[in-house]
């Protein structure tokens, strides 16, 4: 897959028209500046090290990893919207300690729990200082963890961090991440324009028709965001 | 008080889904002006659920677009008395929806009729096994209405639904091809049976071989151009692989909206407010008959609903909850066993068994639909015997093909690491060589499992919320270890498979959790019989203690089948309507002598 379109460079296109020559450097587009804009929600730091801890779920193979596939993108814009604020989450207090069976029982929201369980975490560790198989430990020792990150309990900050990466590889790509398809190339889902009725009995027929998600568009949302190098 | 006061209408409906849609539908046409209160939103087949939009596995499936919210309503739960309830923060184990059609635009299409001896499940296995049988903690009761006065209803909903399956035994007689097992069916199904995907045809081969009795699952995702007996259109099923959680735009899954609501809208005789939050029932002085519904409008402001008769037609759970926030019947005590609202509260009790195929199999997961299976019914109910295996109720296994949605399809055999390159590897090999097979089991009232009201948690409304007591009862736990292992059986017998694995989610040892999602059939509180000590309705759905206040869905349940509700409880609501309209309403008073 080569064919890769950046935002700013669909921009570009979508001015070439005018003044193409001038939009690099005095963009017409009211979205052109989101291109250098910071995370919606997360800090550099928070991306870094949600990138390092995500590549260690999905790593690269043939397929691409967890970052390089826009999951920290996806991350950021689930922080940043209903989900990361608590829609569909009951927070009236009081907040007693419950039986796993009882479920979520903690007073945050997940953007509230995601940044406590990061700042908790590299405050005990530099997880981008470590080498890969370092890393790999890292995450095998945060699941079995028994002792809280910080105030937050390790389970329920580590099972925030592992659904949010696999829903970010496998989600449309209308959610920034599963970027050109990675997440549906790699299982071989078609996506969202599902019509099956002549072929559910054609029994032991691969599907090679591409991916194709809500829209329409190849799955490139947007190029995912560098993850800056520190400092 | 409530601020502002209608003028009486004469039937008041608390919900807009299956049930209360259809009992508008009827009692309109029957002379009654109906005003149903539902407090979700409008939306239509059409407009609302159509592809690619609708197809959005985040949006409707993990982040529950069409759901109740938590926020406004939701409810506490332990596993024992000796616990404190906690609030279900979030969704989880169920999914109750909201808006027009209520659950019914989000449910599988899975159509069922009850077995002959489910309905009269206490009498059935006293006389079978001996009145020493069903254990002594069980409060197993039957329903006091047969199959027989249910099937012309039972039979109707199917036609309303255009439902696709195989008759199994048609006016006693049985057929090739259908479940032997079914009651005396008046018709066969409407439309012919769906077509079958690899896996389950490779699990129906199985089976029969076995020398089980492997059938089409009777589905409500049609197969043919379809006109329903209300005069709604239904198309053919595409196996677009999104049913259950998600509306159907292709008008091919029999919903609420299509079905009834549509045929009934512009009725002179029908309205619904939409956004009216139902808040409580009012009683008259004497407390003998409700006097008309308290409800939130859009605006927040209270308002009162006179009317002659109070349908409730709400989730399950809801249904249970207004009775209780409303004085309606008297509360169920587990410490004295006294009383009958919130009684009876059973569930389902599933396990699972994967199958994973050899490369010569290509299985295209996402080419589903929410009823699309093939089924065993031979260790359902009472199909089989239970002298020598300490249980009663049983479960149908069935081989399903409803969805390959990559977030939540993830197949893969026991010992795969849950992250990492070698999970990677691993899934993309199993995403289609994986065969689904579900044990759908049967869920025992006790005394101890039950509903009453929370002591300290309270919903946007300021109610106290519902409070669930709930854990799997010894003899499920047997049930459920005994099917599952006859659909090991199974898998292990299907052709190219290489590996089996499964969960039984009721094994020894492990506590009912609201954490994954088991099933939305949430049954019993609110039970129907013939004894007011030990229901809260009598045989025709009409309470006990208010009798114009007239109860549906599968709150009813005194426990609950190895099926799918809808059907079973579709049956219930057009035998109480047609008792409504021969009976009750020339002539307004008890159906039922206490």
């Amino acid at each position: 897959m080569t064919r890769r379109y950046s935002r700013r460079a669909v921009l570009m296109q979508i001015g070439a028209g005018s003044a193409a020559a001038a939009t690099l450097t005095s963009p017409k587009h009211a979205f052109a500046q989101m291109d250098s804009r910071p995370w919606f929600f997360l800090t550099d730091d928070e991306a870094r090290w949600l990138a390092a801890i995500c590549d260690v779920f999905i790593p690269q193979d043939d397929f691409p990893s967890a970052s390089q596939a826009g999951v920290v993108d996806y991350i950021d814009l689930q922080m940043a919207s209903g989900y990361g604020k608590g829609e569909g989450l009951y927070l009236k207090g009081p907040f007693p300690e419950g039986t796993p069976e009882q479920g979520y029982q903690l007073p945050y929201t997940p953007s509230e729990l995601l940044r406590r369980g990061i700042a908790a975490a590299r405050d005990e560790d530099d997880l981008g200082a470590m080498p890969p198989p370092d890393r790999s430990a890292y995450v095998e020792a945060l699941s079995e963890r028994t002792e809280p990150i910080g105030d937050v309990p390790a389970s329920a900050f580590f099972n925030e961090l592992l659904s949010l990466t696999n829903e970010g590889y496998f989600a449309d790509p209308i959610y920034l991440g599963n970027h050109n398809y990675a997440g549906w190339e790699m299982v071989g889902f078609p996506g969202a324009h599902a019509y099956y009725l002549d072929r559910v009995d054609k029994h032991n027929l691969p599907v090679d028709q591409p991916p194709m998600g809500i829209a329409h568009n190849g799955g490139r949302s947007t190029l995912p965001r560098p993850i800056r190098s520190e400092g | 008080m409530a601020m502002r006061e209608l003028p009486k209408t004469d039937v008041v409906i608390v919900g807009g889904g299956w049930t209360g849609l259809t009992a508008a539908y009827e009692l309109a046409h029957a002379g009654q002006r109906c005003v149903i209160l539902e407090r979700g939103q409008p939306r239509h087949t059409a407009t609302s659920f159509a592809g690619p939009e609708e197809h959005d596995e985040l949006k409707y499936a993990l982040r529950y677009g069409h759901m109740q919210d938590v926020k406004k309503e939701t409810l506490t739960f332990r596993n024992s008395r000796d616990q404190q309830a906690l609030p279900m923060r979030r969704l989880g184990s169920f999914l109750p929806g909201s808006g027009l059609g209520g659950a019914g635009i989000h449910w599988n299409g899975q159509i069922w009729r009850p077995l002959p001896s489910d309905l009269e499940m206490r009498s059935h296995y006293d006389a079978r096994y001996g009145s020493q049988f069903i254990p002594e903690d069980l409060t197993v009761q039957d329903w006091g209405v047969t199959y027989d006065e249910l099937e012309p209803h039972l039979d109707f909903f199917e036609r309303i639904c255009g439902a696709a399956g195989s008759a199994g035994n048609l006016n006693g007689e049985t057929r090739p091809g259908g479940n032997p097992f079914e009651g005396a069916r008046t018709s066969d199904y409407p439309n012919p049976p769906m077509k079958q995907p690899i896996s389950n045809t490779l699990f129906g081969q199985a089976a029969e071989r076995l020398g089980y009795n492997p059938f089409p699952m009777p589905s409500a995702n049609v197969t043919a151009a379809y006109e329903n007996p209300y005069g709604a259109q239904l198309h053919p099923c595409t196996y677009c692989g999104y049913c259950e959680r998600f509306g159907c735009g292709y008008f091919a899954k029999a919903d609420p909206i299509i079905c009834v609501y549509d045929r009934i809208k512009d009725h002179e005789n029908f309205e619904i407010r939409f956004g009216a939050q139902a808040l409580r029932v009012e009683k008259s002085r004497d407390g003998k008959t409700a006097t008309g519904v308290v409800y939130q409008d859009e605006d927040g402001v209270e308002v009162f609903q006179p009317a002659d008769t109070v349908c409730l037609n709400a989730y399950a759970l809801w249904n249970v909850h207004l009775m209780l926030v409303s004085g309606l019947g008297q509360p169920y005590d587990p410490e004295t066993r006294q009383g009958t609202v919130g009684r009876n509260y059973s569930y389902q009790t599933i396990a699972a068994v994967d199958a994973f195929f050899d490369d010569e199999i290509v299985t295209n997961p996402f080419m589903g639909a929410g009823a699309l299976g093939m089924v065993v019914d031979d260790f359902n109910g009472d199909n089989f015997d239970h002298s020598e295996l300490g249980f009663v109720g049983g479960g149908y296994i069935a081989c399903k093909q409803y969805h390959g949605r990559p977030i939540s399809y993830q197949p893969v055999p026991d010992g795969t690491p849950k992250w990492g390159a070698e999970w990677k590897r691993v899934l993309r090999e199993t995403y289609s060589r994986h065969g689904d097979l579900v044990i759908h089991g049967s869920s025992m009232s006790t005394p101890e499992n039950y509903l009453d009201l929370d002591p300290t948690w309270t919903d946007a409304f300021g109610r106290p919320l519902l409070r669930m007591t709930f854990n799997f009862p010894e003899n499920d736990r047997k049930m459920s270890d005994y099917v599952m292992n006859r659909a090991l059986d199974i898998a292990r017998e299907m052709d190219h498979v290489t590996s089996v694995s499964s969960v039984n989610l009721a094994r020894e040892g492990a506590d009912y959790s609201i954490v994954p999602y088991q099933t939305t059939h949430n049954v019993g509180g609110a039970v129907i019989g013939t004894d007011p000590t030990t229901s809260v309705v009598n045989r025709y759905g009409q309470m006990w203690d208010h009798h114009n206040v007239f109860v549906f869905g599968a709150c009813l349940f005194p426990q609950n089948l190895g099926y799918n509700p809808t059907g079973p409880l579709m049956g219930l609501a057009y035998w109480t309507l047609d008792h409504m309209k021969r009976d009750y309403l020339k002539n307004p008073g008890p159906l039922m002598d206490a």
